[in-house]
């Protein structure tokens, strides 16, 4: 029963998402499901801040708690559950703007389902699905570095939030050149979330083009193929395009665009939390001090472990359930907490400086330490 | 009965043998592992840096046998070093019993515009 437990305790978002799903489609005020959803992780996260997880662990034979077979199957089975998510959010578009009767029916003889929706509620169901889309990123993550069939399942749901350039600069540059300037995905001290999100986005997307048109240079081929993974990842993005069009027009175009920007938001303040800051030597191996760990109990059963970004750095084929506490950096707070937190820059500041200056005294070493030191006068850290 | 249920969809343990030639080492690399984590866990000091299939550093030419790639190894090795045989450790999932040969004290690839 132990080894059940400690599975169906990564389930949090598979069951929460379908719970906004369900949200969305009984409508009125429940299209907010996902939205307030997202508070009370806050809430919770913060509340169990004191309590830090060791990860999956291991039996007596000094084998992983965790599931292999069953793991992948959850994480598989989330692409057609962040389709669902986007069909439902694009269902409301399409009652929007065709101005759908308000009224109660009842689907499947027992779900009470409003029809008609409001221009609030709209937002709010946009909003949720955002909150929620945002999620994949923790599955596409895993499934980048699973591999195999999980790769193009990894795309196909970055896809859906315009990102699946995301497996390639993951992959290919961000775990070759993290806590150093050549990674976009990691934010130098002194930069805000919202800086951070439009150069890391742009970054990403920048590294995978110079990939495919080094490539191909070198295979031979025109840039304008289909062999070009950048172009392709944006060709997965096309469906989503035209249901959001085909449902909503202009309105609909908008309201997709506000899902990608906070679905992308989300994925770029991950980026943001994990290494902000940290600092390594050009071509100097990346160890586990190049990472912060969020490891608090909510954190790491809701995101999968994907805090447990020390070892995860080090041993990048490794399983979620796999991943252990290596004693690396660790600002003490969870996710939820460090991302509420860097929504305000002049207090996420004035918090990471103090845990940036017990890195720069504990784990780095000299020369890491030299280029900390005149990093933090540029960043007015000194 | 959880356990009995999941076991029964569970592949049964299988594992293939590698020999690296030119260093006389002989290892096991069960089904679905990839070679370089077999390595590493035999205690074989296969260079690599990365783990995930984007720096070469764990490079090999493949003598003989058959492995199955997880990624291109075209955004990594060279024309060539692909004509000569060449696959990523961290990368490869062996099919069959397998010959490689590694240098090990080989580098990292590098990208030519970072």
């Amino acid at each position: 029963m132990k080894k059940f437990f400690i599975n169906i305790r990564y389930f949090i978002v598979p069951v929460l998402c379908s719970v906004t799903i369900l949200g969305l489609i009984v409508g009125g005020p429940f299209v907010w499901t996902g939205a307030v959803l997202f508070l009370v992780g806050i809430t919770i996260d913060t509340l169990v801040i004191k309590f830090h997880t060791k990860g999956a662990g291991v039996d007596e034979n000094g084998k992983s708690y965790g599931i292999k077979e069953l793991q992948n199957l959850v994480m598989y089975f989330m692409l057609p559950v962040f389709i669902i998510l986007q069909v439902a959010l694009a269902w409301r578009v399409y009652q929007y703007t065709n101005g759908a009767d308000f009224g109660l029916v009842t689907l499947f003889g027992w779900l009470p389902v409003q029809t008609g929706i409001t221009g609030l509620e709209l937002y709010g169901a946009t909003l949720s699905a955002g909150a929620f889309a945002g999620l994949g990123i923790i599955y596409g993550h895993e499934l980048s570095h699973t591999k195999d069939i999980g790769w193009p399942i990894s795309r196909l749901m970055m896809g859906l939030s315009g990102a699946a350039h995301f497996c390639y600069a993951h992959v290919y540059n961000h775990h070759l050149e993290l806590a150093h300037e050549n990674d976009p995905a990691t934010s130098p001290r002194g930069r805000s979330l919202y800086k951070h999100f439009w150069l890391s986005h742009m970054g990403q997307s920048k590294f995978s083009y110079d990939l495919e048109r080094e490539k191909l240079e070198k295979q031979g081929k025109s840039f304008f193929s289909l062999d070009n993974k950048w172009i392709t990842g944006y060709i997965i993005s096309l469906p989503t395009i035209i249901l959001f069009v085909w449902a909503g027009g202009i309105v609909g175009v908008a309201c997709m665009f506000f899902l990608w920007t906070v679905s992308n938001f989300e994925l770029e303040a991950l980026n943001y939390m994990e290494h902000f800051g940290l600092v390594r030597e050009k071509d100097k191996p990346i160890e586990h001090r190049h990472s912060w760990d969020n490891d608090t109990a909510f954190t790491s059963w809701f995101f999968i472990e994907i805090g447990r970004q020390c070892d995860h750095h080090v041993r990048g084929e490794t399983h979620f359930w796999e991943l252990e506490d290596v004693g690396g950096p660790n600002p003490g707070w969870g996710y939820f907490t460090g991302f509420t937190l860097a929504l305000v820059p002049p207090l996420w500041h004035a918090l990471i400086k103090k845990k940036l200056d017990h890195w720069d005294n504990t784990f780095a070493n000299d020369a890491e330490r030299e280029i900390a030191t005149k990093i933090n006068k540029q960043a007015s850290y000194a | 009965m959880f356990e009995n249920v999941l076991n029964f969809f569970i592949k049964k343990d299988k594992h293939f043998v590698a020999n690296v030639v030119n260093a006389n080492k002989t290892l096991k690399v069960r089904r679905g592992e990839k070679l370089l984590t077999a390595a590493l866990e035999n205690g074989i000091k296969w260079p690599h840096y990365c783990r995930v299939g984007s720096c070469g550093t764990c490079r090999c030419k493949l003598l003989e046998g058959k492995i199955r790639p997880l990624t291109d190894f075209g955004y990594v090795l060279g024309a060539e070093q692909l004509k000569e045989g060449y696959i990523l450790a961290c990368q490869s999932i062996l099919k069959s019993e397998i010959k490689v040969e590694l240098n090990f004290k080989q580098k990292r690839i590098r990208r030519t515009k970072i």
